[in-house]
């Protein structure tokens, strides 16, 4: 009896809690593309070059640890800049880390598709160009993660 | 001299009882944790024996990190347990840092200890959503994975990266506490302190749970021990073993924490097991954001490697810069062991260093790989039925196993 009591007992507490979030649900859903969350400080997101800093040391494609950073060299001149292949780049951000002249800087963007593979292999002068979101181009609102005690996170319009 | 295919039917197809014994093949397919596969043999619906058959997500990752400098293979163990990135290369960078014997300092060692922790948390989460979904408790699986989020956000402001966090480098970490890190932590855990009840009322103590896990897969003590099981495996058992007691690394001799331990060893005790080290992992991040000292998060043996102008930038925004010799760092030849906590259970590193920058031998035992066999040893006897169940409860990860 006092076993069928007690599982009598769970059955409703575990529907009973069940119930509660049917009614005030906690979703932390974000509706990309039409919503965009901001990345925090640091994030690790696609790469910028910026070439007027760059002292062609070839550090970054040194410690590259997935062969993705080539130098290349071009005719007349004795050492290569860097361009990037997104086929292979793992986001490690240790190209950035270790360039002496902050001439590589992670991004906070990370959304970008591409048409083509070969599209995804950066010379040095389309790795120098700006690195622009699709989404927020096409007008995404931007929306900032809260952490709340009550809900874990609420995004809210940033 | 047997040919290749004959060793695949005797491993595969031996008959174990007569002819009324039907094998069943499962995978190979990628159910909730990874590509497996399992021939099970079955007499009637009741279990006469499984073969766990692993390697189809096997990657050569031992033998790619002796390829490529030693720096490197920090971004590439960590895919092997993508779950739980730092506590898997935590151990390989302890081991490197006993070769070149450099110390972190102090910061970076509490914040090591922040982000494995938050890995554990986010770890036992996911296995505790899948062992959900395995029992088609939807509900669990997708809380689980939905507050998981919450320690994904945590480590991607921590470290830049949502699960690749490459934050443990040789000689410290590479990124400081953010701005206001402490109160978003504080209110992680509360949030979560809350949302363990609500586990705990619809999942595992639900009648329906407790009926299918209660006394199924029990693994003695005796047993634990003798076949070498790693982890809360191991722990719900009743063996009072963790790593992060038995080896001193990060800075968890400086924080108090209990390891908890359980007698029953069935499928529910590993459930529950789970659950109690979510709230010690909890009680670790808050001791360790009260107590992290400042100071530096790099060594001072590199840092003092960067010009001025970047040694003041590592030291103003919190970020590390890598000095130039990262790119080829030699090793000193010698061999390193170490072993860390990860939240399925023990990593072990074997390094070998013949003084070049490559590895000569990089050996990783992995959780996982030593938890496999209990396939083989919990599932004769019960239910078909109860092979979800037990599998959802071992928090098995076959990339982690296979490497």
């Amino acid at each position: 009896m006092g076993n069928l009591v007690r599982s009598f007992v769970g059955h409703v507490r575990a529907v009973a809690t069940g119930l509660r979030y049917l009614l005030l649900p906690n979703r932390m859903t974000v509706y990309y593309p039409e919503k965009l969350i901001e990345l925090p400080e640091g994030y690790r997101g696609l790469i910028r070059y910026y070439p007027e800093l760059c002292v062609q040391c070839g550090l970054c494609a040194m410690v590259c640890p997935a062969g993705a950073m080539k130098m290349y060299v071009k005719k007349g001149e004795k050492r290569g800049r860097p361009g990037v292949n997104y086929q292979r780049c793992i986001f490690c951000g240790f190209c950035a880390d270790i360039c002496p002249q902050n001439a590589l800087e992670m991004t906070k963007v990370h959304d970008v598709a591409y048409e083509k593979l070969e599209d995804m292999i950066l010379s040095p002068e389309e790795f120098a160009r700006e690195v622009r979101s699709p989404a927020l181009e096409e007008g995404a609102v931007k929306v900032k993660v809260i952490f709340s005690e009550e809900r874990g996170l609420v995004h809210e319009p940033a | 001299m047997l040919s290749t295919s004959e060793v695949v039917r005797s491993r595969l197809l031996a008959r174990e009882g007569g002819e009324e014994v039907y094998e069943l093949f499962i995978g190979p397919q990628h159910p909730s944790s990874g590509h497996m596969r399992f021939i099970v043999r079955l007499d009637g619906d009741v279990i006469v024996s499984v073969d766990p058959d692993i390697g189809y997500v096997h990657r050569t990752m031992e033998k790619l990190a002796e390829g490529r400098e030693a720096v490197k293979a920090i971004p590439l163990l960590e895919r092997m347990t993508i779950i739980d990135s730092h506590n898997v290369t935590i151990g390989l960078v302890r081991a490197m840092e006993k070769l070149l014997d450099v110390e972190p300092p102090p910061r970076a060692r509490y914040l090591r200890t922040l982000l494995s922790e938050i890995n554990r948390i986010a770890s036992h989460l996911y296995g505790i959503g899948i062992a959900g979904i395995m029992l088609n408790h939807s509900t669990m699986f997708m809380w689980a994975f939905g507050d998981r989020e919450v320690w994904l956000q945590l480590a991607e402001e921590l470290s830049g990266a949502r699960l690749t966090h490459t934050y443990s480098i040789p000689g410290g970490v590479r990124r400081d506490l953010p701005q206001g890190f402490a109160d978003r932590a504080e209110k992680a855990v509360r949030y979560m302190t809350r949302r363990l009840e609500e586990y705990a009322k619809i999942f595992l103590e639900n009648p329906q749970v407790r009926s299918r896990y209660e006394g199924v897969g029990v693994l003695k003590k005796g047993e634990a021990s003798r076949l070498g099981i790693v982890g809360p495996n191991l722990r719900a058992s009743g063996v009072k073993y963790d790593a992060r007691l038995a080896e001193d690394y990060a800075a968890y001799s400086e924080v108090s924490f209990e390891v908890p331990t359980l007698e029953e060893g069935d499928a529910y005790a590993r459930m529950r097991l789970r659950i109690e080290e979510i709230k010690q992992s909890m009680s670790i991040i808050l001791q360790v954001l009260r107590k992290v000292p400042e100071g530096p998060i790099f060594a001072e043996k590199y840092l003092k490697l960067l010009p001025p102008k970047l040694r003041e930038q590592v030291l103003s925004t919190g970020r590390v810069k890598l000095p130039a010799l990262f790119a080829s760092m030699k090793l000193p030849a010698g061999e390193a062991v170490a072993r860390a906590e990860m939240g399925h259970g023990e990593i072990f590193y074997h390094l070998i260093s013949d003084g070049s920058a490559k590895p000569y031998r990089l050996r990783v035992v992995t959780p996982s790989f030593r938890n496999v066999i209990l396939f083989r040893y919990l599932m004769p006897g019960h239910r078909f039925m109860d092979f979800p169940a037990i599998y959802g409860s071992l928090d098995y990860f076959p990339p982690e196993a296979d490497r």
